[in-house]
């Protein structure tokens, strides 16, 4: 548990307070969250349905939607930038909220994330069928990300393999065999071939064919050469002339061309079957899965801090939502990114999550490492959601009594009050603050200041 | 979907005359409108209350015939031969406004009743009445109306006719889409379920709920077929008409357009007023009908 | 690229046409025959003639047009004469003969009008409507949703007339009638009785006789008949375009695309506007049928020689002849036109085929 503490925060957000504004009345979505995400964790976000989990991922992203206001509180990203400044100086100021002046708030701000967003920062929305664009093939959709991220990438990538022979591959071969992925690395960079390597390890990291398999894909790797058009596309861009009309728009498809053998890269991670011809796919002829982890191939291609998912195993059936959360064990591992997951899925977080976020009526009810809220949960909010789980020996399904309030006018005091078996007088005159009851370990309720 | 009791229905009233009263510029659609409907029945039943004797006729000037700008006398000039404009354009909105009234509803009824018969029956004979649609959407309906108009003989009552044959399946179309989406809805079903005839079915459940789309369809249309309309009589349609109507009114004047441009722009400015306002106020009423804006 | 998917449904449109052709040439019959066989001996008999020669002169047509034979024997005779290109004569003041030369002359002028006017729609209108719907709300947008609105109310004479007055007239810039100005053409050697050659489109010809200076004055009588097009068709589709690139911008997609950091600019031109085209693209029947009735009325008032000012005069003169056969090609063109945009849509958004 200590090493949690030790690791640095790559994001923090205090205070969090976000209202819709509809004419059916004002839902206050957040209502006052803190939360932090550190360095190469997992964080499991759990709560009912409307309890603001979506919403909150939205602000971080500063994706918010016109209506939405930012009353107060900030998101900060390495523990400097605040995403939300600009709509938060708007929607904490004590006038009637215009939907319209806060869009064009939003539009500056889209202007203003448009470096970190894709790059830093990066989001699986809850909604993988309609997330992707219906007249877009798949492989511009993912080679885009790195287009307007990360072009240098792709013409790297191009150039190296334009410009690596057999013997080149074969050395880098017996150096990848012999001594590992950093020797092939350096060697890489000793000849001048950057781009290679990920070319190289994106096929090593197969595990779906064998090895003799491997080494001749990617000593086949120099048969793939660049034609006289995309030559040329890669060579106006490296003089700079990409922003030339027509010039510019040979310079695109060339390096777009070159996204797409990413792309193919990235969809074979992703366990997509033939994805030669499913990056030349439109969204709609794919199932529901391969979308979902075509999203994922997005969020995932710029190596991005942080991947917020946002229920990325809901479209999927048992075997894919497996390979998801391995895909998510396994990145957390190899790269050390941190994740918000988002599920209101106990007991899919408890495989993936490092620590878990209890979320209800817009704020977060407990908080802390995730073997310490299955084992000892102390909101008694937490402790019904364990009982709703269904486990081995009783199958059905615990309903928790009652409903969420009613966002438009959250109950004085503690909001999970109405159904609360333990329910105090004062929980309906103050709101429980954050008490941290362990190491990392936050729950904020009065049963538990009591006990202190 | 379909709230049946009384209070449900009061209740959605007033929201709908919420939505659009909060709409302003439906509204002012909706007052020009009724303006133009005030004209044309005093117009109708006592024209004598605008100073109009006979409404049925352009009054000429032959003594004067050339167009005088706007004056005290003549508040929008006069047009060739010497017709007092305001007067003119006031009496050509009754005309205008009629017939393109009998043309939308006309052509909304015959469409409506296809329509509903193409979707409900459907098999073969949807199939029959969407071709025979098809022929008279293959023909750009301005062409079409002169055609049928033509081959009827030159004349209001003939170019009526024509334009009903040119927007009728605009209508079928339309309903018959709507009936499709109808068809399928659960208080069809149950009436079904329950044993209603068809042509109960179509008249007591389909009908009633294709009406209040087809009323934002005629409110929008009216514009447009008020324009066709005055084009047609603009062109030349009817030869020495003598009948106050925009279009006609404008072309009196055309040879005066460059020294006495009024002729012409005053009568045209009548005709995008009314389209104006009924395009305003279809917009305010499809949004009454439209769940997905009312909330 | 191109699957065979597509073949299919390219084939399935142009089967599904034949039955609409067969229709219009049933309309058209029907029309012609509506009055019994007035409306053709109006047309082919001198109105002079009396007594003996006239009843003469209707047996002769009578056995021309064998208007003895029942109805629809009759329209298989007429479909035939159609089809082996014989549609007739016309009689106008512009011109009298043969149908088929009357199309030879005026249907390139009205093409070449009608794909100024499409241009200007796409180079003018497109922009209009993504703009005013990614600024809403703006200044801007407002201006736009007046502007297009009002447009949109107008009868299109009323858009002609007054670009007539404020360019022609009061700024004296532009000319606005006719399709040259007369004393540019006198005693061209490639330009007889108001008619150009080879092609009858003026300003082809220019260019292809290198006499640039009329050339340039038949381009600037282009302008104002196809800006009048243009700006009564645009109206409607500014409309359509913004609504759906409103509703569009809402999408889930357009989120992802901001949330993988596109620019806006690309967001707007590539991501949200490729599928907020499609209503548009749906509604092309309405543009194409919108803008061919507009080429009527606006080539009659710029008296500008095509396929439209021959129906008027022919409507004007009582030709039959001319009304008949300007409605069937009319109509084809509209049909084949429509045809074509689907098609090229089809190939560009993978939505529609199926
Ligand atoms: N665009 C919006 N306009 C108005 N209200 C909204 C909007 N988006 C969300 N809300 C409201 O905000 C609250 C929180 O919604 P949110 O989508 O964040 O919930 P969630 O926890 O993600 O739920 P779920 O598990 O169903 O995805 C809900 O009450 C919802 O109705
Ligand atoms: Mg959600």
């Amino acid at each position: 548990m200590e090493r949690v503490k030790e690791r640095a925060k790559v994001l923090e957000i205090k205070d969090l307070r976000v209202s819709f504004h509809t004419r059916r009345g004002v839902f206050k979505a957040l209502r006052g969250v803190d939360l932090e995400l550190y360095k190469g964790e997992v964080l499991g976000l759990a709560g009912e349905s409307g309890s603001g989990k979506s919403t909150l991922g939205l602000a971080i992203m500063g994706l918010l939607p016109r209506n939405a206001r930012v009353e107060s509180g900030e998101v900060l990203l390495d523990g400097s930038k605040d995403v939300l400044k600009m709509l938060r100086d708007y929607g904490s100021r004590d006038v009637k909220f215009d939907p319209r002046k806060n869009e064009k708030l939003i539009k500056r701000l889209n202007k203003e994330l448009r470096e970190v967003r894709g790059r830093a920062l990066a989001m699986v929305f809850q909604e993988p069928l309609t997330s992707l664009n219906p007249v877009l093939q798949v492989g511009y959709q993912i080679a885009e990300a790195v287009y307007y991220h990360d072009p240098m990438r792709l013409v790297r990538r191009a150039i190296s393999r334009n410009r690596c022979t057999q013997a080149d591959l074969r050395d880098l071969m017996t150096t990848l065999k012999t001594k590992g992925e950093e020797a092939l690395i350096e060697e890489v960079e000793k000849r001048n071939l950057r781009g290679l390597e990920e070319q190289i390890l994106s096929i090593w990291r197969r595990q779906d064919i064998h090895e003799a398999k491997k080494e001749k894909l990617i000593l086949s790797l120099d048969k793939h050469k660049l034609d006289s058009k995309d030559r040329l596309g890669i060579s106006i861009y490296l003089r700079g002339l990409q922003r030339v009309p027509v010039l510019g728009r040979l310079a695109k498809d060339a390096l777009i061309k070159e996204g797409y053998r990413l792309a193919v890269e990235i969809l074979t991670y992703l366990g997509i079957p033939h994805p030669e011809k499913v990056v030349r796919m439109y969204p709609h002829e794919l199932s529901g899965g391969m979308r979902q982890r075509v999203v994922i191939g997005i969020a995932i291609v710029n190596n991005p801090e942080i991947v917020i998912m946002d229920e990325p195993t809901s479209a999927l059936d048992v075997t894919i939502q497996a390979q998801i959360l391995e895909l998510v064990s396994s990145l957390k591992a190899s790269s050390n990114r941190s994740f918000i997951f988002i599920s209101h899925d106990l007991s899919v977080l408890a495989e993936v999550s490092d620590r878990i976020a209890i979320m209800y009526a817009g704020k977060i009810a407990e908080v802390g490492p995730v073997k310490v809220i299955f084992e000892e949960p102390q909101h008694p909010y937490t402790k019904m959601l364990m009982d709703a789980i269904p486990t081995m020996d009783k199958t059905e399904l615990k309903a928790i009594p009652g409903s969420v309030p009613d966002m438009r006018s959250p109950p004085k005091g503690c909001s999970f009050s109405n159904r609360c078996p333990f329910v105090m007088p004062k929980c309906k005159e103050m709101e429980p603050p954050m008490v941290e009851v362990s190491e990392g370990h936050k729950v904020a309720c009065f049963l538990v200041g009591e006990r202190k | 979907m379909e709230e049946r009791t009384e209070e449900g229905k009061y209740s959605n009233l007033i929201l709908s005359l919420k939505v659009f009263f909060s709409n302003r510029t439906a509204v002012a659609g909706m007052v020009i409108f009724l303006a133009y409907v005030v004209d044309a029945l005093i117009m109708q039943f006592d024209p004598r209350l605008l100073g109009v004797t006979n409404p049925n006729q352009f009054t000429y000037n032959f003594v004067n015939p050339v167009p005088q700008p706007p004056s005290s006398q003549y508040p929008l000039g006069t047009t060739y031969p010497g017709i007092n404009l305001l007067q003119a354009i006031l009496e050509a909105i009754r005309v205008d406004l009629g017939y393109s009234m009998l043309i939308v509803v006309g052509g909304a009824v015959i469409g409506a009743v296809v329509g509903i018969l193409a979707a409900y029956v459907g098999g073969y004979l949807d199939e029959l009445l969407m071709r025979f649609t098809d022929i008279f959407f293959s023909v750009p309906y301005l062409v079409l109306a002169i055609a049928v108009g033509f081959a009827l003989g030159r004349s209001f009552t003939s170019m009526v006719i024509a334009l009903i044959i040119v927007w009728w399946p605009i209508y079928a179309r339309y309903t018959r889409s709507l009936t499709l989406s109808i068809k399928e809805s659960v208080f069809v079903e149950a009436a079904k379920a329950a044993g209603a005839s068809m042509v109960r079915i179509m008249f007591k459940h389909i009908l009633p709920n294709t009406l209040p789309p087809v009323v934002v369809q005629i409110s929008l249309d009216l514009g447009s077929v008020v324009g066709v309309f005055a084009t047609l009589a603009f062109i030349g349609f009817i030869p020495n008409a003598n009948t106050p109507e925009l279009g006609y009114l404008a072309s009196l004047g055309l040879n005066y357009v460059q020294s006495a441009p009024w002729t012409v722009i005053f009568p045209g400015l009548a005709i995008t007023l009314f389209a104006l306002s009924v395009n305003l106020m279809g917009d305010g009423l499809r949004d009454v009908i439209d769940p997905r804006r009312r909330s | 690229m191109i699957s065979i998917k597509l073949w299919v449904y390219v084939l399935r449109r142009i089967l599904i046409l034949i039955p609409t052709l067969i229709g219009l040439t049933l309309l058209v019959f029907v029309l012609v025959h509506i009055q019994g066989n007035n409306l053709i001996l109006a047309e082919y008999i001198n109105p002079r003639l009396t007594g003996q020669a006239r009843e003469l002169e209707i047996q002769r047509l009578t056995q021309e047009f064998h208007l003895d034979q029942p109805v629809y024997v009759q329209y298989f005779y007429w479909l035939g004469q159609v089809l082996t290109g014989n549609l007739g004569y016309t009689n106008t003041p512009i011109y009298s003969g043969p149908v088929t030369t009357a199309i030879t002359l005026f249907l390139p002028n009205t093409v070449v009008l009608s794909l100024f006017a499409a241009l200007l729609i796409w180079l003018i209108g497109i922009p209009l409507g993504v703009f005013s719907a990614v600024n809403r709300d703006s200044p801007a947008d407002q201006g736009i949703r007046v502007f297009s609105f009002t447009l949109y109310s107008m009868p299109i004479y009323l858009i002609a007339i007054a670009l007539i007055l404020l360019l022609g007239v009061y700024l004296n810039v532009l000319p606005f009638s006719g399709e040259v100005s007369p004393q540019m053409v006198a005693g061209l050697s490639w330009f007889r009785d108001g008619i150009s050659y080879p092609t009858h489109v003026l300003l082809i010809d220019a260019i292809l006789h290198g006499d640039y200076a009329v050339a340039w004055n038949a381009f600037l009588h282009l302008i104002m008949p196809s800006l009048t097009l243009a700006l009564a068709v645009m109206a409607g589709i500014i409309r359509i375009l913004r609504a759906s690139m409103l509703e569009v911008l809402e999408q889930d997609y357009i989120r992802l695309a901001r949330a993988k950091g596109v620019p806006e600019r690309v967001v707007n031109n590539l991501h949200a506007r490729r599928n907020a085209m499609l209503p548009v693209v749906t509604s092309f029947g309405y543009t194409v049928a919108g803008l061919l009735g507009g080429v009527v009325v606006v080539e009659s008032v710029f008296d500008f020689p095509g396929i439209g000012y021959w129906t008027t005069q022919a409507l004007l003169n009582n030709d039959i002849g001319g009304i008949m056969a300007s409605t069937l090609l009319f109509g084809i063109v509209l049909v084949l036109t429509t045809l074509i945009l689907d098609l090229v849509y089809a190939v560009v958004d993978p939505r529609i085929r199926y």
